[in-house]
């Protein structure tokens, strides 16, 4: 008997498993797979300035830093602004999302590909964010490899004000209307990456990014 | 209101005076207090170590010693919360159905001393005047399973002359546990040693708790630390204190 | 891993005696359960979402094998093959197969209970596998000769930042750091280079979403992403327990779960992996492996510790708990160490061979009050001190005495008559002084404590008397 077999057996003799109940065992699966219901959720404001606001407040409680800008096109000189105050290099790896935005006149020297370990900036788009938490979702893609916030130091990412939502459910039921399937990786990530594990004392930059800095697009 | 006093068998064999503080509480709320000779045990202890059949057989005890009675009062938390809602679950086999209705019918009449006072008797007027400052310890079932918490100071607070000091962390555990403390002693006194040091740090005179397991411990360990001046209450003795 | 369990005496007394130990207690004490206090004020109804929680466990185990089977569907449809395991055994041949199959030399690991269940890592490095923790606490074990984990969710919090100083000067022959921030960036810096050249990351499952055939990993440190996202082949062990419905419910959990651990509002990494890497994309692994583990639960389903299987192993009942508190998690002997470990395991490696844990709690229910899925754990734990009574597996005098004691109850009279000795012997013990040093019928009590001496009479004879003479 293979172990499934040995395990899924043990597994249905303790349920007492039989064909009449396991007609309302799967009626019961599909019940919860169709309803996708949300339990008790905390409230969050749902008009958009509060919903953007909610988010900064929670974003910085993790550390992350904001900036903000009027629409896309003003992203890539806010992010020379920022690397140049921080002494980062104008080198980035962007999101192959992001290719087509003029990063070269910004002064930024711009790789379109997955980031490498050399790479000290790595510069995404997010699928939407969460307000609750302050909580970016980022789902890979082939134009959107999930090694560019992942291995470089620092991580930037550009937040449309318009793609934040209030919960995790409603990033889900995003993803569902306009992915369909699940891609290979959602990421949610909430600021830079940290640890705790010596002396419980938090110290920022573990094996992720050090820093993330999320700019904000007001899209007006 | 007649009521029947279920004294406990650490108050039976170690401080007696609590059975009749809350015997003269429960007089001064107006109440008739019957104490039926034959009590002897809860049974907790047997079922807390596993033994189901000699809880079964202590329970149904009590049970019929009590069923009798509109009010069942405890100066406990702990055997309080056993009477009330651990019996139904230790009679709980097919062949005990009658005994578990009979428990469960006695449950909702059983009331731990200080929540009887409070939220049943509504005694206004205490019988005694005692004068201090003191430090309350919450019991661990008392609190947790009882929502025994603003009774006792609710009852602090009708005396005039009682200044109550809150200490850290007053609803943690104190370390006794029942058999807990005869078998790992050393974690025990340990766990004691943090509550001690919590209760005296307010610098009450008094550390009061409704449960005398919780009592004797903390004050085992505050004479095994050198204090013999902090002094070690039961609720029921503080509120009929007479200095 | 082997259970040592059955030292539980003995290493609790270790434990007491140990001033590094005491000391990192306490400061873990208070930020674990002070920071999870303010977290869940953040909830507008932590109880009704508590209930919620409990109840999408439920749901699962009470149809679990269905589940597993949904679960099994839809991870396959997305590229990955569901193994199953019945041991430790069992689990370090399924990977060692898979390492094989796929020529791995390195493995990089981040957390798994499981792997730690199965002692995977001698089994890797015996197959000619190279297994490199990367969790942080788990590499500082790794490094200090496969030191034990004393807590599941901060697995070196036993540790001093000394001692982890002096560890890493030891092993990888830098100068010594003294500050944490140093520490931890010489710990990205070993760490890095393996990700980069690890064939294959072994990572456990926080949960497995049937919805979709996903499995969530919840991190902070970000060697979670980094496992599952370099390497060629990634290997995920679980226990079967673990599935939840959908990725709604995922979204309820994770309300809870970090809240519950370590007080944060959400992990910083939640990753939501689903099947294998596409053609087009340049990320991900290739080859996706589950290892679904049986290892004692599928035993549980159905039995009286039934509502164990809920665990979302989130740490917080042994943060509250007032022994695990004053003995650290060593002292209980393996995985899993506080309330839940106490029940998991006699559960999982023999009721014979952990017979002090059930028994080495004061029941207080601190920990029942904090669990996010609502277990009864003070119920489970006595249901075990019921089992050792019924398995014969309690020390003769105790069992004699209990009964004992339990008989005399039972007979007032008798009763009346031993306790009118008992306390008359008691006082006499006491000398006139208010307690007895030692006190040799209980010489545990006598251990850290005095006993209080009695009154000298007993109530009911004091309360017949006044009767009496009315």
């Amino acid at each position: 008997m293979s172990s499934r077999e040995d395990i899924l057996g043990r597994v249905r003799a303790r349920l007492k498993r039989n064909e009449a109940n396991a007609v309302i065992g799967r009626a019961d699966i599909n019940a919860a797979l169709t309803a996708r219901a949300h339990g008790p959720r905390p409230a969050v404001p749902t008009e958009k300035s509060a919903l953007a606001g909610r988010f900064r407040e929670k974003s910085t409680a993790q550390s992350s830093t904001l900036d903000s800008v009027a629409t896309i096109t003003d992203a890539p000189a806010a992010i020379a602004r920022y690397l140049t105050e921080l002494k980062l290099p104008l080198h980035a790896v962007v999101s192959p999302s992001l290719a087509r935005q003029n990063w070269q006149g910004a002064g930024i020297k711009a790789a379109a590909r997955g980031a490498q370990d050399t790479d000290l900036v790595g510069i995404t788009d997010c699928f939407c964010a969460i307000a609750e938490t302050g909580t970016l979702m980022l789902c890979s893609a082939p134009d959107r490899p999930a090694t560019v916030s992942l291995l470089p130091e620092t991580h930037i990412a550009l937040v449309p004000a318009s793609r934040i939502v209030p919960g995790m459910e409603d990033a889900w039921a995003l993803a569902r209307a306009e992915l369909g399937t699940l891609p290979r990786a959602v990421n949610f990530i909430s600021g830079p990456s940290r640890t705790g594990d010596i002396e419980q004392t938090i110290v920022l930059g573990a094996h992720g990014p050090y820093r993330v800095h999320l700019v904000m697009i007001e899209d007006l | 209101m007649r009521v029947a006093l279920f004294v406990t068998c650490l108050v039976d064999l170690m401080r007696p005076r609590i059975g009749f503080a809350a015997i003269e509480l429960l007089e001064a709320a107006g109440c008739e207090v019957e104490v039926p000779a034959s009590q002897t045990c809860c049974g907790q202890p047997a079922w807390n170590s596993g033994d189901h059949a000699a809880a079964a057989a202590l329970a149904k005890k009590v049970i019929a010693e009590f069923e009798g009675s509109a009010y069942v009062v405890v100066p406990s938390g702990s055997c309080a919360d056993h009477i009330r809602n651990e019996y139904p679950k230790i009679l709980s086999s097919d062949a005990d159905a009658e005994w578990h209705a009979r428990a469960v019918a006695l449950a909702s009449r059983v009331y731990e001393l200080t929540d009887f006072l409070v939220n049943v008797a509504h005694l206004e007027t205490l019988p005694g005047k005692f004068a201090g400052s003191v430090t309350y310890h919450d019991s661990c079932a008392g609190l947790r399973s009882l929502g025994i918490k603003d009774q006792p100071r609710a009852l602090l607070g009708k005396l005039p002359d009682v200044e109550l000091k809150e200490m850290k962390a007053a609803e943690e555990c104190c370390g006794f546990g029942g058999t807990f403390s005869v078998k790992f002693g050393d974690i025990s006194a340990a766990i004691a040693a943090r509550k001690c040091t919590n209760a005296c740090a307010t610098g009450a005179q008094v550390i009061v708790g409704g449960d005398l397991g919780c009592l004797l411990n903390i004050e085992g360990k505050l004479r095994r630390m050198g204090d013999q001046t902090t002094r070690v209450m039961h609720i029921a003795e503080v509120l009929v204190a007479k200095e | 891993m082997e259970t040592r369990a059955r030292h539980f005496k003995a290493n609790a007394a270790a434990a007491l005696a140990n001033p590094v130990l005491q000391a990192n207690l306490k400061t873990s004490k208070s930020k674990f359960v002070d920071k999870r206090a303010i977290a869940i004020q953040e909830l507008d109804d932590f109880e009704g979402t508590r209930e919620a929680a409990k109840n999408i466990r439920d749901r699962v185990l009470n149809n679990l094998d269905l589940w597993l089977e949904k679960f099994e569907e839809t991870a396959t449809a997305r590229g990955a093959t569901v193994l199953w395991a019945k041991d430790s055994a069992e689990i370090c041949r399924h990977v060692v197969d898979i390492g094989r199959r796929h020529n791995v030399k390195k493995a990089a690991k981040s957390k798994s209970m499981l792997s730690e269940e199965a002692s995977l890592n001698r089994a890797l490095e015996a197959a000619g596998i190279q297994p490199v923790e990367t969790d942080l606490g788990e590499y500082i074990l790794q490094i200090n000769d496969n030191e034990a984990p004393s807590h599941i969710i901060a697995p070196v919090v036993h540790k001093s930042l000394d001692e982890v100083a002096d560890l890493f000067h030891a092993t990888h022959k830098t100068p010594r750091k003294t500050e944490i921030s140093a520490l931890t960036r010489e710990a990205r810096e070993v760490l890095r280079p393996h990700f980069l050249s690890a064939d294959m990351g072994i990572s456990g499952g926080n949960f497995l979403v049937a919805e979709t055939g996903s499995v969530a990993l919840v991190t902070n440190e970000g060697n979670g992403r980094m496992v599952t996202t370099l390497p060629r082949v990634h290997v995920v062990i679980t226990g079967i327990e673990k599935v939840i419905p959908t990725l709604e419910d995922l979204a309820l959990l994770m309300r809870l779960l970090p809240r519950s651990a370590t007080g944060q509002s959400i992990s910083n990494y939640v990753s939501v992996l689903t099947g294998v890497k596409q053609p087009e994309e340049s990320d991900g692994p290739e080859h996706l492996y589950f290892i679904l583990v049986d290892n004692g639960r599928a035993d549980v389903v159905g039995s009286e510790f039934h509502d164990m299987l809920r665990c979302i192993r989130c740490g917080a009942c042994m943060n509250h708990c007032p022994v695990y508190q004053t003995i650290g998690g060593h002292a209980y002997g393996w995985v899993y160490p506080g309330p839940m470990g106490a029940i998991l395991t006699p559960l999982y490696t023999g009721l014979e061979n952990a017979i002090d844990l059930p028994h080495a709690s004061t029941l207080c229910n601190q920990c029942g009050v904090v669990c996010p899925v609502k277990i009864p754990l003070p119920e489970l734990l006595r249901k075990l001190r019921e089992k050792q009574v019924d398995g014969n597996l309690r020390p003769l005098f105790e069992r004699l005495a209990l009964k004992a004691w339990a008989w005399v109850a039972g007979y007032p009279m008798l009763y009346g008559m031993a306790t009118w000795f008992g306390v008359r012997y008691l006082k006499w013990l006491a000398d006139g002084k208010s307690s007895i040093p030692i006190l040799g019928a209980a010489p545990e009590w006598s251990v850290g404590r005095n006993f209080p001496a009695p009154e000298g009479k007993t109530f009911r004879e004091m309360y017949a008397k006044k009767k009496g003479k009315q």
